[in-house]
């Protein structure tokens, strides 16, 4: 063959003028005389790769049973799902409850099929009708489909009735589908993209929210940050059966891990979209009241146990004790709370309370309960910021070195079509052999460590490994003073930044202009709850914002008005007239 | 994402209620400047996996610059995936950083090997199109430099062939380049072949071989050099060749087009090599010195300008005589040859062959009408005085001989009176 491909190409050699081709081992065209290689190559064409499990064929509208063989499209919806399950796997072998999955999860994601139509639904989106027709008239996506999603998701099988919705047109989304179609209607567009890998994290936080689960939003993005929890190689974890193949194959790629703010955001649009009822009450024993919450942080924070008490008057006082407030009821405009935003932010007005924050009174304070280690077990500001400063540089280098080494790329190759595997292919054989030789050479392991999954950043007491001496035994005895015999804190001052009016639609925070002329310590505080929650710093800060807000009992800023410090510690602007809460009896 | 915002609506946003009543309250003026982007709007623009990439840059730049070569090599592994990014674009100028960088580490890592060499260089020429000259050209230089020509010889051959469409006519230039130095690499196996022809003068010795090496080489380097452009090093290759052979009309050529061909960059150098091989070959003073002016055009300061101008005094013209006397001021005026003895003696030779023709005044008058103001700074200071007196006595008699022809009228100190020596 190749002498006949050789044979057929009759110009003269442009260096010897002889008419004497070879073809090399590489594919190319030489002359044997003069052995001149020129650009003409032989086209090979391969033929092993065939993707016929995309092709659309024939499905019966009676058969219930997947061919693979022949060929079988998958909806994306069901690549979701799969993804899905696997997340909520991971989940509870971390050790969530298993209703979390059964129960809620499941019912959720039925939901939102129903409501995206994208199945469980007498009235399918028919938008594909003409382009299956232009297609393949033969075609039928049968209710094989509707076996998949009942029969593969929970354990325990409890099947919703699939009848009432198996339908034959219930197809919107093609995987492998003809992509040169260009009469998209709008009705597709909005249908194919209202599925994204954020919204299975947010489906997740809502089930765990719904499921009173103690993980916080800021755990789960910690857990997929890690690792714990599939995210950004979610694919590989997709049946073999399921080629992902098109522009729609993009979704399951995964290069960046979402915020806090956009997950919650999308997890907010949700819960309307999908109208749910309100939600299980977080009573102050749910480890998602702030309660509960802020003294794991406060331990997470090495902060004494003492404030904890002082935490919780102020919730009080800012009314958000009371389980209404933290729990989503329906209504026109139902709001997600941010749970772990809000316990920490109650943490840091407390301290405010306490210790002033304002560059003087918390070291002030310091130097009254003693500079010397003989202290005992007095609480002292200045101890503390030592003690976790230093380890917060550590950690936030850990952090940093686990950013840079992070590991994108599955051992799977994602790629959505054949030239796209040939490049994908290369390249990965590229960056494997470089990287191999580098390994080799530099004999350790650069891998990123991750150690068991944990509630906590740092770790405190006095055992090997740990960051610092704990001090969550340590009295406040120097903070706080008994008078009248309530305890109340030493400090009577209390700053507030100024506050101006602004549009909420266009401005997202003010920080960026505010922070310059914030006191340190608080600025210090914010990044150190900013770090242990993972979120940015003027995010915390407005969450501050607004719970100072709740505890002056005021609405909005109203317009030329400057809060003055220390007279709202004595006197009440509303009308109520109890005491100030401030302090408590011992 | 924002897509599903734009199908539910606008934002859900949470407004207090008394907001509608401050805004009836003024008249808000929507502003016409154009918004500033806010600093708390999320970056969307960097995607956690470039983030990832730029900070273990960051990381493998902070290694290097600390001599941590081990923990360079490793953040470099890290940062491989970036070859594998699906935009195609940004990927680009990181693939020459990882190939860069990947072979700096290599250098300084003590337990790398060729074969480490080769795999890096292997990898990163197929990674793309644009750096694939580039890198075949570095890994030949390499395998140079560790003595193995066969090898280096061997990838310079297969790039020399390589062939992309538009690519390859884009970087003609490299494969120009690419094709001088496999013809030096011709001249090295030359070289060897001719070591030992003269270590074993028996019938073992490959006369045959050696010839072709040249013919190659010499076919490759006739082209070449057709090409404007800074070829030193391959030029003298030539010329060593065709004078091995006798070719000395061919070499004399080949040097004269390269130092006076317009459109060649202006090359001292290639003068030089010409008049060397004039000189070696016995060239008549007239057409040394026809090459030497050419050279005096270019760099005064030049070293064989003191054999021009001991040429010109030879010649025993009048006018070259005054040529020399310009040569060596123009000398002179640089500050490395400032305590040259050589130069000064020139110097003097020349003042003195010039001093019996007539109107030698106005000839010394019109060389230094310039320099007056800033020679004798230059030369004749007091300071000059003590330190030529204490490194080289004869130069300070020569120069002093010379001070005051050379600025008369001028208040000197260059004068070795012991009272200013000893004060």
């Amino acid at each position: 063959m190749e002498e006949e491909d050789a044979d057929e190409y009759k110009e003269p050699c442009n260096q010897c003028a002889a008419v004497d081709w070879g073809i090399s081992d590489e594919g190319r065209f030489y002359c044997r005389s003069c052995h001149n290689v020129i650009e003409r190559t032989r086209e090979v064409v391969d033929m092993s790769f065939t993707c016929n499990t995309n092709r659309i064929s024939r499905i019966t509208r009676q058969s219930r049973i997947r061919k693979t063989e022949c060929g079988y499209v998958w909806m994306l919806c069901e690549g979701f799902q799969f993804i899905l399950q696997n997340q909520a796997d991971a989940l509870l072998r971390l050790g969530v409850t298993p209703q979390f999955k059964d129960d809620v999860l499941c019912q959720m994601w039925r939901l939102y099929l129903q409501k995206s139509q994208q199945g469980y639904t007498k009235n399918p989106i028919r938008s594909l009708r003409f382009r299956r027709a232009a297609l393949d008239s033969d075609t039928d996506v049968d209710s094989a489909a509707e076996s998949v999603l009942s029969s593969n998701f929970t354990d325990s099988g409890s099947v919703l009735d699939s009848s009432a919705g198996s339908n034959a047109e219930s197809s919107s989304d093609w995987m492998g589908s003809d992509r040169s179609s260009a009469g998209t209607s709008s009705s597709w567009k909005r249908s194919r993209s209202l599925m994204t890998m954020k919204t299975t994290l947010a489906l997740i936080h809502l089930a765990l929210v719904w499921s009173r689960e103690a993980l916080t939003l800021s755990d789960l993005l910690r857990l997929v940050k890690e690792g714990h929890v599939p995210y950004v190689t979610a694919y590989e974890e997709l049946p073999e059966e399921m080629k992902l193949c098109g522009p729609d194959a993009l979704l399951f790629h995964v290069e960046r891990i979402p915020s806090h703010r956009s997950v919650h955001k999308e997890a907010q649009v949700l819960v309307q979209y999908l109208q749910l009822p309100a939600f299980p009450p977080i009573v102050p024993e749910a480890l998602l009241h702030p309660a509960p919450l802020s003294l794991r942080y406060l331990t997470d924070a090495n902060l004494p146990d003492e404030l904890h008490r002082w935490v919780c008057v102020l919730m009080d006082r800012a009314g958000m004790a009371d389980q209404e407030r933290h729990t989503l009821d329906g209504g026109s405009r139902p709001v997600l709370p941010r749970y772990d935003l809000q316990a920490a932010a109650l943490i840091i007005v407390t301290m405010k309370v306490m210790f002033g924050l304002d560059d003087h009174t918390e070291w002030d304070l310091s130097n009254k309960t003693g500079s010397h280690d003989d202290i005992g077990d007095l609480f002292s500001f200045r101890k503390w910021y030592k003690l976790v400063q230093a380890a917060l540089l550590d950690a936030q280098q850990r952090r940093n070195q686990d950013i840079a080494r992070k590991q994108w790329k599955g051992k799977k190759l994602f790629f959505t079509d054949k030239r796209d595997r040939l490049f994908m292919t290369k390249r990965r054989r590229i960056s494997e052999h470089v990287q191999m030789c580098l390994k080799r050479l530099s004999s350790c392991p650069a891998a990123v460590h991750y150690g068991g999954p944990s509630s906590f950043q740092f770790c405190w007491g006095d055992e090997d490994g740990s960051d610092g001496p704990s001090l969550l035994h340590t009295k406040l005895d120097r903070v706080v003073s008994l008078s009248n015999g309530f305890k109340t804190p030493l400090n009577l001052n209390y700053w507030h930044p100024p506050l101006r009016p602004c549009n909420p639609r266009t401005c997202t925070s003010h920080y960026p202009s505010m922070e310059p002329a914030l006191p340190r310590s608080f600025v210090w505080l914010l990044q150190l709850f900013s770090f242990i929650l993972d979120v940015e710093a003027w995010y915390l800060f407005d969450e501050v914002l607004e719970v100072e807000r709740r505890v002056f009992g005021i609405r909005t800023p109203q317009i030329g008005q400057q809060l003055e410090t220390r007279k709202w510690l004595r006197t009440e602007k509303t009308s109520t007239t109890h005491q100030p809460d401030i302090f408590y009896q011992n | 994402m924002e897509a599903l915002d734009e199908y539910l609506g606008p934002p859900v946003v949470l407004e207090d209620e008394s907001d509608s009543s401050d805004c009836s309250s003024r008249k808000r003026h929507k502003s016409k400047l154009p918004l500033a982007k806010s600093m708390c709007v999320e970056a969307r623009v960097e995607s956690g996996f470039h983030k990832t990439c730029r900070i273990c840059l960051e990381h493998v730049r902070e290694a290097m610059l600390h001599h941590r070569w081990q923990e360079a090599a490793e953040y470099m592994a890290s940062y491989t995936q970036i070859l594998e990014d699906r935009n195609k674009i940004k990927a680009q100028p990181h693939k020459e950083l990882v190939w860069r960088i990947s072979t700096e580490i290599l250098h300084h890592l003590p337990n790398a090997t060729v074969k480490d060499y080769n795999i890096i260089y292997e990898q990163m020429k197929h990674s793309g199109v644009k750096h694939y000259l580039m890198i075949c050209l570095e890994h030949s230089f390499h395998l140079m430099l560790h003595g193995d020509i066969q090898a280096a010889k061997r990838q310079l051959s297969i790039a020399e062939s390589w062939r992309h469409g538009k690519e390859s006519v884009s970087q003609l230039p490299r494969i120009k380049l690419i094709q001088a130095y496999r013809s030096l690499l011709d001249y090295i196996m030359w070289c060897d072949k001719k070591s030992t022809l003269s270590i074993n003068n028996s019938f073992e010795s490959d006369n045959q071989g050696m010839h072709t090496f040249f013919r190659l080489a010499a076919t490759n380097l006739q082209d070449i050099l057709k090409n404007p452009g800074v070829w030193d090093p391959f030029i003298l290759c030539y010329v060593e060749m065709l004078e091995y052979y006798g070719d000395n009309e061919e070499a004399q050529k080949v040097l004269n087009d390269y130092a006076y061909d317009n459109s060649f960059p202006p090359n001292p150098n290639a003068h030089v090599y010409l008049y060397q091989f004039l000189k070696r070959h016995d060239a008549p003073d007239k057409k040394l010195m026809k090459v030497l002016k050419h050279l005096h055009l270019l760099v005064p300061s030049h070293e064989l300008m003191l054999a021009y101008s001991c040429l010109l005094l030879q010649s025993e013209k009048q006018s070259h005589t005054q040529k020399a006397l310009g040569v060596l001021l123009e000398m002179l005026d640089f500050q490395c040859w400032r305590s040259n003895l050589d130069v000064w003696k020139c110097l003097h030779a020349v003042i003195h062959q010039l001093l019996q023709q007539e109107e030698w005044a106005t000839s010394v008058q019109g060389q230094m009408a310039l320099r007056n103001d800033w020679w004798p700074a230059l030369h004749f200071t007091s300071f000059h005085a003590k330190k030529d007196l204490e490194e080289n006595s004869e130069l300070f008699k020569v120069k002093a001989s010379l001070a005051e022809i050379l600025c008369p009228g001028r208040p000197l100190r260059y004068t070795a009176e012991t009272q200013m020596l000893t004060s």
